[in-house]
């Protein structure tokens, strides 16, 4: 069986089973938090892309995510553009603001692209979070970014008012369908000329240059791919949750979205998608033990990242080679 | 001219606070290739020790802070027994080791949380008083910071330019597989670099605390600031992490009194941004050829 008939026969069967499972568990929770792991799963596929098949070190992920998220609320707050224009208007300043972020990292070897990339997140939690300044008064005092207490109030997709007792079932279907997008571009991504490219920049550096694959090309196309779906995530985030506040940037966040990739398998197609659901069961599984969390995690990413680097993928393909 | 003394007081202070957080950073890049993100961490913890030490213990402060910092010492060589010394036999050691510090700070700082709990606490190491420069009162603890930091630079110089261990850690970091050949015991120099970087980040945890407070996250914009200092100067060039340290510090005090508090940060990071497009390998890094 060639590898893309395996990754479409097992991104069907992942669909049918998302697609049945608001009729086998209708409860509210079960669905919001399905929810919630689709727009973490996008994030996550997408960041693989730039970190494990481009081989950039790039921390700015969360930071495009939130980029999309702002955009999105401010765009609807500030100029009343309705939702389903703003989420694509969103996704391409989020591409302009990666582009930009690329352009001034890009050139730069591994470990000092993530310090940069790092910075650049703090620095816009920092001018976000610090700024006191009224903008509007509209409604009490609002700094341009929202400061602290964030944005809200910037609109809706209908869905709430179309099926005004089920609209969180809706939205997880929403969230199911640009998943499903975001994974195609994934799969298309690896196994298209990018991924052919970066393999061959990865397995002869001198001869791939010398045939003029340009490295640093090819890390812009990645980033800005990624940054798009990233930001359509960001956006969707944004209208489920209705107010979008500094706490997309925290740390605790990126610790858990990077334990998804590493625990998953780093530069896998289904790595990421694997770590994201193992990472959100264990998150509800230890909910009662909830101090405990970022401690279990960074244990988790320490053990896997010392003992399997190739993650919880790299294991299964290993006993199926096995067995074979 | 007394604004121009306070920034000089205020810029030199804070230059010689990311100086030293900074030194133990640049050393194990230089010697490892390994960016050490639990750094931040072992910064806050060594300000809790020496808390812990002087407020539940009694201990006399100087007492408490070498405590703080060879038990600071012993987490650095925990973490190259536990993640660094494995994960060199495997590939892809530098994004491996960052990710796994990631996981080894998150740890020390969780348990730092659930130990001390949330809210700020005061550095009971403090010293009183003020000299007075013109018509500007500078706070002796700011002098006793930066003489703290001199000793530790100049400390470190001789160790590094004048025993064997030092030229031990310098010809490593300067070709590790050459060093090998020429008996250097490498793992050794691993596990004393980590260890040394240990104690300076307790230290230099220790004086950010005694003038701003304990929390158990104050590690994290220190090690930035300490991060972005190494990679202006080179990654992995002690000295030049030096001049850089104190050149950024006294830039940041200037920036805070002409645009504010809030907005340094956002200059000084954009300034970064604007040498690494000029110079990617650092102000003081050579450029690296790769030949393939």
């Amino acid at each position: 069986m060639t590898s893309i008939r395996r990754d479409i026969l097992i991104g069907l069967a992942c669909l049918v089973l998302a697609i049945a499972l608001p009729f086998a568990m209708p409860g509210r929770y079960v669905i919001t938090q399905s929810t919630l792991f689709f727009i973490w799963a996008i994030v996550v596929v997408q960041w693989n892309l730039v970190l494990g098949i481009g081989g950039i070190f790039s921390l700015a992920q969360m930071a495009l995510f939130a980029t999309g998220a702002y955009a999105t609320a401010m765009l609807g707050f500030y100029w009343k553009v309705p939702m389903l224009a703003a989420i694509p208007m969103a996704g391409l300043i989020t591409v302009a603001v990666g582009m930009l972020i690329g352009l001034a990292c890009l050139r730069l070897r591994g470990p000092y692209v993530a310090l940069l990339t790092l910075a650049i997140a703090q620095v816009m939690y920092v001018l976000i979070v610090n700024d006191t300044d009224c903008f509007t008064t509209t409604g009490g005092c609002m700094p341009l970014f929202g400061g602290v207490r964030g944005i809200g109030q910037f609109g809706d997709i209908g869905l709430r008012a179309l099926f005004p007792s089920k609209w969180y079932v809706a939205h997880y279907y929403v969230g199911l369908t640009l998943l499903a997008v975001a994974v195609t571009i994934s799969i298309v991504v690896i196994r298209g000329p990018l991924g052919l490219a970066f393999r061959a920049l990865r397995d002869n550096p001198g001869y791939a240059m010398s045939r003029g694959i340009s490295r640093f090309k090819y890390q812009l196309w990645i980033f800005a791919v990624s940054a798009f779906f990233t930001g359509i995530a960001g956006g969707f985030y944004a209208i489920h949750f209705r107010v979008v506040g500094p706490t997309v940037f925290s740390f605790s966040t990126l610790l858990f979205l990077i334990a998804m990739i590493v625990i998953g398998g780093l530069g896998s197609i289904w790595g990421p998608l694997l770590g994201a659901a193992v990472l959100m069961l264990a998150d509800e599984g230890m909910r009662e033990l909830s101090d405990y969390r970022n401690i279990g995690l960074g244990l988790l990413l320490a053990v896997f990242v010392i003992a399997w680097p190739n993650g919880l993928n790299g294991w299964l393909q290993r006993s199926r080679t096995n067995r074979g | 001219m007394d604004v121009l003394i306070q920034i000089v007081a205020s810029g030199l202070t804070l230059g010689a606070m990311y100086a030293v957080a900074t030194i133990g950073l640049s050393l194990v890049y230089g010697s490892l290739n390994m960016l050490n993100m639990a750094h931040g961490a072992i910064l806050t913890l060594g300000g809790y020790i020496c808390y812990a030490a002087i407020v539940h213990a009694g201990l006399h402060p100087a007492l408490a802070l070498i405590a703080a910092a060879f038990f600071c010492a012993l987490v650095g060589l925990m973490i190259y027994f536990s993640a660094a010394l494995p994960l060199l036999r495997a590939e892809n050691f530098e994004t491996n080791i960052f990710i796994a510090t990631i996981g080894i700070g998150s740890v020390i700082e969780n348990l730092m949380l659930k130990g001390f709990g949330p809210y700020p606490i005061p550095q009971p190491l403090a010293v009183d008083g003020q000299v007075v420069i013109g018509n500007v009162h500078i706070p002796l603890q700011n002098v006793f910071i930066l003489g703290v930091a001199i000793v530790l630079m100049v400390g470190v110089a001789i160790l590094l330019q004048r025993t064997s261990a030092g030229r031990a850690i310098r010809a490593t970091s300067m070709n590790r597989e050459a060093a090998q050949l020429m008996g250097v015991r490498v793992g050794r120099v691993y596990a004393q670099v980590l260890a040394l970087s240990g104690a300076l980040a307790a230290v230099s945890g220790i004086m950010i605390s005694s003038i701003a407070t304990l929390t158990p996250v104050m590690g994290g914009d220190p090690m930035l600031k300490a991060f972005i200092v190494c990679v202006v100067a080179g990654l992995g060039n002690v000295y030049g992490a030096v001049v850089a340290a104190i050149a950024l510090g006294l830039l940041e005090a200037a920036t805070q009194y002409v645009l504010g508090v809030r907005w340094s940060f956002a200059t000084l990071l954009l300034l970064v941004i604007l040498v690494l497009i000029w110079r990617p390998y650092g102000l003081f890094g050579k450029q690296q050829v790769v030949r393939l």
